[in-house]
């Protein structure tokens, strides 16, 4: 079972926000737009993403989504990191691009 | 006194733009569909500005100098200020945003300079159609901060807007929210909708507009105008 805390082990993988670290992680969505995330990532995933906005824990909280991992460096401003400890999800970020987070990701679902 | 405004309209400056959108083109085909206050919104650039209102002034039209910014969300944000300094000074501020990635006329079209007497004075070398390096919110602020108009730009359009890439509006201080459709089908909170031609052809200029019940003719005006939400939509004349 892959839990939040898991994703954190992820060399390079910074966590900027622990929310509920024994949050199960079941499926991986990625995308940058939020409106198709929104419509399309499942209960229980983990977004991998560019969007370093608070929006983003935003639609995670609404769709069910434990933790967002932010690539190619960027950082999370404080009101997304404070959005995300009052919904409980977690923040990683990392210099990997989406490929790579996915990739690693899947690897640690067991998907490949 | 109902006005007819189209806050929203590229010259060729803009990539994207028809190289006979000059600033003078744009004006005068204003001034026929009776467009009375005109905004010139290129993308992440203002240097079309100066000749746009020294031609709107002979068209007897009210200028309105803005940029349509593009954030590092992908969102495209209207950005007006009251007069050309105001609107160089903050073209220069996003200029130094935008990354240092050269325009390929043949890929995306050329970047034109227009000046005052409707010359071809040169290109802009910067490749004006991606994002520059501001984050959405921080945008709102700094154009709040010069007392500029900020208006997110069709925001229920599917790509470039903030509920395709950011999923809903946030709850910030906008002068006004643009939107393709009315009723707009999204949270706009208590904001003014507008309608704006989005041109970057002459036959898209005045394609979609509103009329807005306007006090004084001049920025202020139109501010007031905006956020009295005292606007009618095209389908109503």
């Amino acid at each position: 079972m892959l839990t939040v805390e898991g994703l954190c082990e992820l060399k390079g993988y910074k966590c900027a926000l622990l929310g509920n670290a024994e949050d199960e992680v079941t499926n991986c969505y990625t995308g940058d737009l939020l409106s198709d995330v929104m419509g399309n990532a499942e209960e229980g995933s983990v977004l991998i993403t560019i969007q370093a906005h608070k929006n983003t824990i935003a639609v995670a909280s609404l769709v069910g989504i434990r933790a967002v991992v932010l690539c190619n460096g960027r950082t999370s401003p404080e009101d997304m990191r404070k959005a995300a400890k009052d919904e409980g999800v977690t923040i990683i970020e990392t210099k990997d691009n989406q490929f790579s987070a996915s990739w690693k990701i899947a690897g640690l679902l067991g998907l490949k | 006194m109902f006005v007819k405004v189209d806050l929203h309209n590229h010259s060729c400056l803009s990539p994207c733009g028809d190289d006979e959108m000059t600033p003078g083109m744009l004006a005068f085909e204003a001034m026929e569909k009776g467009i009375k206050f005109l905004g010139l919104t290129d993308h992440n650039c203002g240097r079309n500005l100066p000749a746009f209102e020294k031609v709107c002034k002979i068209c007897n039209i009210i200028p309105v100098l803005g940029i349509e910014v593009n954030t590092v969300e992908d969102v495209h944000v209207l950005c007006f200020f009251k007069d050309l300094k105001e609107a160089m000074d903050f073209s220069s501020f996003i200029e130094r945003l935008l990354p240092p990635i050269l325009n390929l006329p043949r890929m995306f079209g050329n970047q034109l300079i227009i000046n005052e007497e409707e010359e071809n004075t040169g290109t802009f070398k910067w490749n004006l159609i991606g994002t520059c390096g501001i984050g959405f919110d921080d945008l709102i602020e700094e154009v709040n901060s010069r007392s500029g108009i900020v208006i997110p730009a069709h925001i229920d359009r599917f790509a470039n807007s903030v509920i395709s890439s950011l999923g809903f509006l946030p709850n910030l201080s906008y002068t006004a929210v643009e939107c393709l459709k009315i009723p707009c089908e999204y949270e706009t909170y208590e904001n003014t909708i507008i309608q704006g031609s989005d041109a970057h052809m002459l036959n898209q200029v005045g394609r979609r507009y509103c009329s807005l019940d306007v006090k004084t003719l001049d920025f202020e005006g139109l501010r007031n105008a905006l956020e009295s939400g005292q606007v009618k939509y095209r389908r109503e004349f």
